[in-house]
């Protein structure tokens, strides 16, 4: 199937430049691995313009809806390769191939994962990556979120709902998190134990979570008995994809863009948080921006070539 | 046709999507909120071993996590 226009991601990003691409008339796919995302796996989004407070999984939903009703085709699936032969772009998934004049990466990234033995074998059992999902699992429990930035902190907010109590380990002297959830976290002290300049040693358990080893005692111990972990530390940006058509990454291992979203190679643009744009602010609204500029360059370049 | 649970919390991405598959395929199913259903919870956790959701019951055959392959070949949807 021959596109105009194809975006690998379907989240924030990706679903932005689509909408955009549909809007420039151009013939767009956008295939995703993950529908939404980051943001479909977010809760509820408080700081997206135009909404008091919207559910992640919704609003994705509803950018997927808005690029729809402009004619721009969404697939789930994993692109496994893709292959460049001057402005002819080839795309395959498991089953098929679809073939575009330029491409948009919005891939985003990967949960970083701790890294420590045991940690995949009790994944799912005790140990979890999304609080959004399994946060409420541990209702009356107790649990540990890793991770000194927002993410975490926001975690922190949500399992309190739930959780008897909940501590927040992190590596650095201070917690970096959006002031106002910083706020939230304080009026949670009652039920929540801030553990600084502390990491994660050892998951210790056989068939579920029995406890974590901390890196430095904490009340003299550094046993810590908890029920579940959750891990925000953080993500990786998926570049294999990228890099396989001599896209640059930045010195921080981002796909290196500029002002208008274009990489080093003719025809290939990306957004979101595969890219180092905004630094660390990763954001819904920047993620949109980026995407809607990726897309304007594409019809610009798909102008010339196409 | 098969008897079809998922256990579920209500923020929970991957049972989104896995009760979106299903409204697809028509498939009908029963929910069960582990989040606010304790005994749905004790359920889950002794027949998957998890405490992530979706788990997924289908005829005795549990699925964890939003598996479409798995889903598919389990439910002979093309």
């Amino acid at each position: 199937m021959l596109y105009d226009l194809i975006i690998i991601g379907s989240g924030a990003a990706g679903l932005s430049a689509g909408i955009y691409a549909g809007r420039y008339r151009m013939k767009a796919l956008i295939i995703g691995k993950e529908f939404g995302g980051e943001t479909a796996k977010a809760g509820a989004i408080l700081n997206y313009p135009g909404f008091q407070s919207v559910d992640g999984y919704e609003l994705m939903d509803l950018m997927k809806q808005q690029a729809a009703k402009l004619n721009v085709e969404t697939l789930d699936a994993e692109v496994a390769s893709i292959k460049r032969q001057g402005h002819c772009f080839t795309v395959a998934t498991g089953k098929k191939t679809y073939e575009a004049g330029v491409v948009i990466f919005a891939v985003g990234a990967e949960r970083r994962r701790l890294g420590l033995p045991n940690e995949k074998e009790l994944t799912g059992r005790g140990v979890h990556y999304c609080v959004t999902c399994d946060g409420p699992v541990y209702t009356g429990k107790t649990i540990a979120m890793v991770g000194g930035g927002d993410a975490s902190v926001k975690g922190v907010i949500l399992a309190s709902e739930y959780a008897k109590k909940v501590f927040l380990i992190a590596r650095r002297k201070k917690i970096t998190a959006e002031p106002i959830n910083l706020d939230y976290l304080q009026k949670l002290k009652d039920k929540t134990e801030i553990i600084l300049e502390t990491e994660v040693k050892e998951i210790i358990g056989k068939d579920k979570l029995e406890k974590i080893i901390l890196s430095r005692p904490r009340k003299g111990s550094s046993e810590l008995i908890i029920d579940g972990l959750f891990v925000e530390i953080g993500s990786v940006p998926s570049v294999s994809l990228a890099e396989s058509l001599g896209v640059e990454l930045d010195e921080r291992g981002y796909v290196k863009v500029d002002n208008m979203m274009r990489t080093n190679v003719d025809g290939v643009f990306a957004a979101g948080d595969v890219v180092n744009h905004f630094g660390s602010f990763k954001q819904d609204i920047a993620a949109a921006a980026m995407g809607a500029v990726a897309a304007t360059s594409a019809y610009n370049d798909h102008k010339i070539h196409g | 046709m098969a008897k079809i649970t998922i256990y579920s919390t209500s923020a929970c991405v991957y049972c989104k999507m896995a009760k979106a598959f299903f409204k697809e395929h028509n498939v009908a199913y029963e929910e069960k909120d582990v989040a606010s259903d304790e005994k749905a919870r004790e359920e889950m956790i002794s027949k998957s071993s998890q405490m992530g959701v979706p788990v997924i019951d289908i005829d005795g055959q549990i699925v964890v996590g939003f598996d479409k392959e798995e889903l598919s070949k389990l439910l002979g949807i093309e």
